[in-house]
């Protein structure tokens, strides 16, 4: 990448190089040294219900099958057939307890072992020539869950999981975690745009200042109780871990009245209450923030809103999960699933899918307006001026870096992380600052995989030693 | 022939109490005069949504209409579905259609200001009686043709429909659309327009 060292002490500093939003030399350093580290989204447990569910879903241009096996375990497996190549797995998602492969025909479980090859004596002089043991579709290097989310990281090496989430696994479990029971996830609404997937991470990660402004029309027409979209910055945003995201100051009352007010059911806000900590509660019920948007790094976003759903005064939340795969530079595939707590009563659930499709998703009436704003940067950022514009990034903050308002104390704001009430680019800064981390990094060191064949060494290479020697024994 | 309706309301959590007249029989001839009546409906309509004169369209809309465009996914032949469970790009009644109606009339819906040139290719259309002479389905093709600036490239969309036609006071309502996207991702930034 042209100038690296440059473009990344700028970002640090909060002056934004407008070419990182559609420049193909920073996207190959996004894929080799970003992409091929961070925990990435591929499906949540929901979508597979029963034994032999499947989904096929990508970490950039890799295929993955995401399966529940027999035993109702939960595979990433690359979806590639270890003889020639071919794609093992085309539909996008269905029930099977095994994969044949359409080119020459060898199958394998939907856990990924090899169970059949054609003329295998024959072609390959058996096990002999060709080790079946302990050959399996390639596992994805790492898989990780929480609350049912599934992820995986192209790195063998990845810090856990939860370590990467870190503090935000607090706010994640508004989202996800509204009942013992989880959610259940629907969609995802697939489409693709012409715009930089920084921008859409960034904008769900902080931007509270685009509200009045990009989303005029959603509050003219009476969408939502509030009458003014001002309204925002009087709510705070934080960051902690590996995400950050926004909230709505809320009229003041208990607990339980600041969740009917955006529209729970009391079942649903018991629930709740039971689910989570003290300080989660807290952070609704007595410091009066109720969570919006919010982005975990790099490239998934939550939203939580409020709008109404037919004429009358009443509001209904819905939640979704999206997710902002990169295609190149300049484009991006969104998917968009909706998320509602299983638990929640069956008119609760219709009523917030409704709302979700009326404001986010492909027919979102908030997410239209969004969307034109995104692409129309992306294409201006492709230009030779945009080489020479450094965008300023510092709201919030002054000409010493000393932020504009004070982060709030515990006394304000209990969940973890900082917190800053009002406009500022505090987080859209720590996304960037995470994001120059991994680009200054170098990309992960992998190893071949041999198929079939004794290594170099003359080992079984792929698993771990300790299968391979077990199923060796086996055989 | 009979016609293969792979969408329907039922299916959709949104749908249930939408028209559920079935239409009968074989398509009708391309001179029955109910095929005029319903082809011409639907070219009249095409003008209409290509101009955006989204309150002329709202108005040939009946009460009880439910404009339905589940999300498509590939699965493998036999699987016995290929929309997603639950799920749709539109699922929608006169009121969230007039919510979106409203908010391009506002002046600040961005997404479609300055706005998208638009044409509705329409053909295919086949019309078939069903068991209330007020009522005919209708079947067409649509490829929407869509143009916004002046640097972006274009984009298409393919979808077939299913209609439900209805005569109410003498005018003929859309009662019900079932619209089947031909992508599984759409190659659209939003569907900020209509089928
Ligand atoms: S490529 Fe799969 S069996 Fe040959
Ligand atoms: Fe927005």
């Amino acid at each position: 990448m042209r100038d690296a060292d440059d473009v990344i002490a700028n970002v640090r500093r909060g002056m934004l190089p407008a070419h990182i939003y559609n420049d193909a030399e920073v996207f190959e350093a996004e894929k080799e040294r970003l992409f091929s580290r961070a925990w990435m989204f591929v499906a949540h447990e929901s979508e597979l219900p029963q034994v032999g569910d499947y989904v096929v879903r990508r970490v950039m241009e890799n295929s993955f099958i995401v399966s529940r096996d027999q035993s109702g375990e939960i595979h990433a497996m690359f979806n590639m057939c270890l003889h020639r190549g071919m794609q093992v797995c085309r539909a996008e998602q269905g029930n099977a307890s095994h994969f044949r492969c359409p080119y020459h025909g060898w199958s394998y479980k939907n856990d990924g072992r090899i169970v059949g090859m054609p003329f295998h004596k024959e072609a390959y002089g058996g096990e002999e020539g060709f080790a079946r043991k302990g050959q399996r579709l390639l596992p994805a290097p790492s898989l990780g869950i929480y609350n049912g989310l599934i992820f995986v990281s192209m790195d063998p090496d990845a810090e856990p999981l939860e370590d990467f989430l870190g503090d935000f696994k607090f706010y994640l479990d508004y989202y996800t975690k509204q009942s013992a029971s989880g959610v259940e996830i629907r969609g995802p609404q697939r489409w693709r745009v012409k715009a930089n997937w920084k921008i859409g991470a960034e904008n769900f990660a902080g931007d509270m200042y685009h509200t009045p402004q990009t989303h005029t029309s959603v509050v003219e027409i009476g969408l939502f109780r509030e009458p003014k979209a001002e309204k925002r910055k009087d709510g705070n945003t934080y960051w902690a871990g590996k995400g950050g995201g926004t909230t709505y100051k809320l009229p003041p009352g208990t607990f339980e009245e600041k969740m009917s007010y955006v529209g729970y059911p009391d079942e649903m806000i018991e629930r709740m209450k039971e689910q989570w900590s003290q300080e989660q509660v807290d952070v609704i019920g007595r410091d009066g923030f109720m969570i919006s948007a919010a982005s975990v790094f790099p490239n998934i976003s939550l939203v939580h809103n409020w709008p109404k759903v037919a004429e009358g005064d009443d509001v209904l939340p819905f939640i979704s999960i999206r997710q902002w795969q990169p295609i190149s530079a300049d484009e991006t595939e969104v998917l968009s699933w909706f998320v509602v707590d299983k638990e929640a009563p069956e008119e609760f659930k219709k009523l917030s899918y409704k709302a979700y499709l009326m404001c986010f998703g492909s027919s979102g009436m908030f997410e239209q307006d969004d969307v034109e704003n995104w692409v129309s940067l992306t294409n201006t950022a492709g230009g030779s001026m945009a080489r020479r514009l450094l965008l300023n990034g510092r709201m919030g903050m002054l000409h010493d870096d000393s932020p504009v308002v004070q982060p709030l104390t515990e006394d304000e704001f209990c969940g973890p992380g900082v917190a800053h009430v009002g406009y500022g680019e505090y987080n859209q800064r720590h996304l960037l600052n995470e994001w120059a981390d991994y680009l200054e990094k170098p990309a992960p060191v992998t190893e071949n995989i041999h198929v079939g064949a004794p290594n170099v060494d003359g080992e079984c290479s792929s698993e771990t030693a300790a299968q391979c020697s077990s199923e060796k024994a086996e055989a | 022939m009979s016609t293969y309706i792979p969408i329907d309301s039922a299916s959709s959590p949104l749908g249930q109490d939408a028209s559920k007249t079935a239409a009968v029989g074989p398509s009708l001839a391309f001179d029955d005069q109910r095929h005029l009546t319903a082809h011409r409906w639907l070219v009249e309509e095409t003008y209409i949504l290509d101009r955006q004169d989204y309150d002329a369209w709202l108005e040939t809309l009946a009460e009880d209409i439910h404009y339905f465009m589940p999300i498509r996914v590939t699965t493998a032949l036999g699987t016995g579905y290929d929309t997603a469970k639950d799920m749709a790009h539109f699922d929608e009644d006169k009121y969230s259609l007039s919510r979106r109606v409203a908010r391009f009339d506002t002046g600040h819906a961005w997404a479609e200001d300055p706005p998208s040139r638009l044409r509705h290719h329409l053909s295919n259309v086949r019309t078939f009686a069903t068991e209330n002479e007020n009522e005919l389905v209708v079947e067409s093709a649509v490829l929407l043709f869509r143009s916004r600036g002046d640097v972006l490239e274009p984009s298409l969309l393919s979808v077939g429909r299913v209609d439900l036609l209805r005569l109410e006071d003498g005018v003929w309502r859309l009662a019900r659309r079932h619209i089947a996207a031909d992508e599984s991702v759409l190659r659209m930034q939003n569907l900020a327009v209509f089928l």
